[in-house]
């Protein structure tokens, strides 16, 4: 069994202004299975899939996600954010078996250009 | 003797075949073989369309699918997709859905999103059993539905 299921990162620009729409991504080291695979002895290996996400920004909820066990292993989403304000973009996997794993990034601006160019 | 030429003149004609396969599908998207088949849904199909959506119409437009047509690693597709519909406080981009027709579950995932997001795109990657049609599906805060398909030939099994 793999040991690193449930680590994640969430990687934002490394440049954001105010009122920016930015991209966002991301991954989830799960395996994503989907309950129709054997293992070697013919023995089959239960669904273990992520079915919900949820992306929050300064605790408002901004997206949300419905998946399948068709979403690929290691899940991987980008998205676009518009960025408002400075605060945690927070994303929340939950998968089939009651595995809840959260991670989340700051959202801070680095120049001021969109304020200084009105 | 005769036979074995026999058969090496086949495998080479056949060779050939697939060579002129694989350039085409490495130039011409519109090539009528990459098109697929007929883009009507089957049954089952229209079944996950009607649950989720209802009698209401479904047009093509305002949403882009970027997709390989020919996808190396089935378990692995990446989609990118995108709209240009308004994504406004009160008219925005509600959610994307991904239909795929030949996969266990055909209704793969949905998005929600809300205004906040500030534009509607989206990049993943799924898996997929078969080759098969790929519906991309918009929905705007106002219950409008946008679509576009795209037919995906895969090689490896995707149903890990």
């Amino acid at each position: 069994m793999r040991d690193d299921i449930g680590q994640g990162k969430i990687i934002l620009p490394a440049k954001i202004s105010r009122n920016a729409v930015i991209n966002i991504r991301a991954l989830l080291s799960h395996p994503m299975l989907t309950g129709m695979s054997r293992d070697q002895a013919g023995i089959p290996i239960p669904a273990w899939f992520v079915k919900e996400v949820e992306v929050t920004y300064g605790g408002d909820r901004v997206a949300s996600f419905e998946w399948t066990s068709g979403i690929s292993r290691d899940p991987f989403v980008g998205f676009s954010l518009r960025a408002s304000k400075e605060a945690p973009l927070t994303v929340t996997w939950k998968d089939n078996k009651g595995g809840i794993f959260t991670h989340s990034a700051d959202v801070k601006f680095t120049t001021t250009t969109a304020e200084a160019t009105r | 003797m005769r036979d074995s030429l026999t058969r090496r003149t086949f495998l080479k004609s056949s060779a050939l075949a697939l060579a002129a396969l694989a350039a085409s599908a490495g130039t011409a998207a519109a090539s009528p073989l990459l098109r697929g088949p007929d883009n009507e849904p089957d049954e089952d199909v229209k079944t996950v369309l009607r649950e989720r959506f209802g009698t209401r119409p479904i047009r093509e437009g305002h949403v882009t699918l970027d997709v390989p047509d020919v996808a190396p690693d089935s378990r692995e597709v990446p989609l990118l997709i995108e709209s240009d519909l308004p994504m406004t406080a009160d008219d925005y981009v509600k959610g994307f859905h991904i239909i795929v027709d030949h996969n266990p579950d055909i209704y793969l995932a949905g998005f929600n999103f809300t205004s906040a997001i500030g534009a509607a795109t989206l990049d993943t990657r799924i898996k997929m059993r078969r080759s098969s049609h790929i519906r991309i599906i918009a929905e705007t805060s106002k219950g409008e539905l946008w679509s576009t398909s795209r037919f995906v030939y895969t090689s490896l099994n995707g149903c890990v």
